[in-house]
């Protein structure tokens, strides 16, 4: 299979070649480890919201989605909520200071 | 499979991106409409543009560090990119300031115009030399400052480098993530495209969050109310992904009895047009902020934890927008002090026990003024303050400084250079590194990620609140 390329920060460099796979190597090159399934209500959610607003969900919606609180939203995903899962689902970097 | 990282390309030779601009021109913009918003035309003269643009816009500051450099080279030992490449003379601020100062002299120094070979004068030729520039103005310098204090001539390289950022912004040749911010501030008024509605139902829920913690209902997170002694701003990634750091906030107001609240508009104090060089767009955020404040006539402006935030608005804004600001603006900071010095709530120290040293954000201790505040504050609310060294204004940048943060193709160099950042942290041998910066937080982070260091980033909003007696 061929190489994941990505960038600097370690988002992938061409988000539409995402896949669960290359998710679960993503998670264990960051640090996240093993994904269970409440990372993957995050992730599924991140990407649906993704390819319908062509950008990364606010924590609030991703929260009230996955029915998760804050405190373990940052506990699954250490890296937090756009450095880790935003990079996990496969998304460009979110714009701004992050 | 394997994952492939971006192989690290040389600077100076890193291709203009124009993928986002293209997009944008298509979506029909309003802030590309009303010129606003630049983007760049292979079609134009771009390199005309740049000398008309250098002319017209030469202020006597500017023209004085144009002028200043004797080539002493205090600089080089001041930066830290060029002291973590010693046998590379491109990293030098002077060797910076000169691609620019050599196109100053070309067309406006009498010694450029007559024997340009003898005084390094030389003109911009096409694109291909303005993409240069941009690569070096972006990707080489974290516009930190420490090399403005250094120079025993008065030179400011970093102002320098931000006059060549704004003029190259105007023609469109900058790095995509510029772009991009530079585009959703223009637009929505925020670097992070928060609409109305994400933020007030993000704050509805931490007030809701706040009142299960607390047990009571008499907290809340007010928007839009006026006359209050204080309006409060933020960054926007913290209603966008971490908003602990509003709750926190919230909580201190609470105990301390302010009468607060935040505007629905305006409520963005960070400034891209700083780190892009574009005036317009600093007069246009900064404005945002200050009218806020009028409309609910707010008898203070507070701005949370944020560097350049703080450097914008309470500094830089007023001239950027020609603003006659009558109202006090303040950093977060000096309001926690206040309230300490005041007994308005309690503080506890035991609960903050690891060693913890604190990072001076380059914006704050060399541009903004902001130096022992924090420091009395770690003395107040943790056990185990140490300085990190050199502090203060001699203090090196987080590296992720100017908006590199947002320019992931100049990331490389960037950790690269952060050897000595990481060095200085570890020597302290803190397990917690404060700062009150927003952007030094994910500075530091890639600091400590690349260099494996074993220490945690912390703000003082998190430390004063955990600390609190409630």
């Amino acid at each position: 299979m061929a190489d994941i390329s990505v960038d600097g920060d370690g988002f992938l460099v061409d988000p539409t070649v995402w896949t669960e796979e290359i998710a679960s190597i993503l998670a264990k090159e960051d640090g996240t480890g093993d994904l269970s399934d409440n990372h993957w209500k995050v992730i599924n959610y991140i990407r649906e919201y993704y390819t319908e607003n062509s950008m990364a969900p606010m924590v609030r919606k991703l929260c009230k989605a996955s029915g998760l609180k804050l405190k373990e939203i940052y506990e699954l995903f250490p890296k937090g909520p756009a450095k880790g899962a935003c990079k996990i689902a496969g998304l460009p970097k979110p714009d701004g200071c992050v | 499979m394997t994952i492939n990282k971006q192989e690290s390309k040389s600077i100076e030779s890193f291709p203009l991106e124009v993928a986002s601009q293209k997009e944008a021109e298509k979506s029909d913009l309003q802030s590309i409409k009303k010129g606003n918003l630049r983007t760049y035309s292979s079609q134009k003269d771009n390199a005309r543009e740049f000398t008309s643009l250098i002319k017209k816009r030469s202020t006597r500051s500017i023209v004085s560090s144009m002028l200043g450099c004797v080539h002493c080279g205090l600089c080089a030992s001041s930066c830290h990119y060029s002291q973590t490449h010693p046998n590379d003379p491109t990293m030098t601020p002077a060797y910076k300031a000169d691609q620019i100062r050599r196109i100053f002299k070309r067309h406006m120094d009498f010694t450029g115009r007559l024997i340009p070979w003898w005084v390094h004068a030389k003109s911009i030729a096409n694109d291909e030399d303005l993409n240069r520039l941009k690569n070096i103005v972006f990707g080489t310098c974290s516009a930190c400052k420490r090399c403005t204090f250094n120079c025993p001539m008065g030179v400011d390289t970093a102002a320098l480098i931000r006059f060549a950022r704004g003029i190259l912004t105007e023609l469109g040749i900058v790095p995509e993530g510029v772009f991009a911010v530079s585009k959703d501030q223009w637009e929505t008024g925020n670097q992070m495209a928060v609409s109305e509605e994400d933020f007030r139902e993000t704050l509805e829920w931490m007030e809701e969050e706040l009142q299960d913690e607390l047990g009571t209902d008499k907290i809340h997170i007010p928007v839009d109310v006026k006359g209050c002694d204080l309006m409060y701003c933020i960054n926007p990634r913290e209603v966008k992904f971490d908003p602990r750091s509003i709750a926190d906030a919230a909580k201190i107001f609470f105990l301390a009895g302010e009468s607060w609240t935040l505007p629905s508009f305006g409520w963005d104090q960070t400034n891209f047009g700083l780190f892009s060089g574009d005036d317009q767009l600093g007069a246009s955020v900064a404005k945002n902020v200050y009218e806020a404040a009028k409309k609910l006539s707010a008898k203070r402006i507070v701005i949370s934890e944020c560097g350049h935030g703080y450097r914008s608005t309470r500094w830089e804004g007023y001239n950027w927008a020609n603003y006659e600001q009558e109202l006090p603006t303040e950093s977060i900071i000096h309001t926690l002090k206040r309230y300490i010095e005041d007994n308005k709530i309690v503080i506890d120290p035991s609960k903050n026990c690891d060693p913890i040293t604190f990072h001076d954000s380059c914006n704050l201790v060399r541009s903004g003024d902001l130096i022992e505040e924090p420091r009395w504050l770690l003395q107040q609310v943790c056990t185990d303050f140490r300085e990190m060294y050199p502090n203060r204004q001699d203090n090196y940048c987080c590296t992720g400084g100017s908006g590199l943060l947002s320019m992931v193709e100049y990331k490389p160099l960037r950790m690269a250079s952060a050897k000595i950042k990481a060095d200085q942290l570890k020597a302290t041998g803190a397990k917690q590194v404060c700062t009150i910066c927003h952007n030094c937080v994910d500075g530091l982070t890639d600091v400590i990620d690349h260099y494996k260091l074993d220490l945690k980033v912390v703000q003082m909003l998190e430390l004063v609140s955990s600390a609190l007696v409630v």
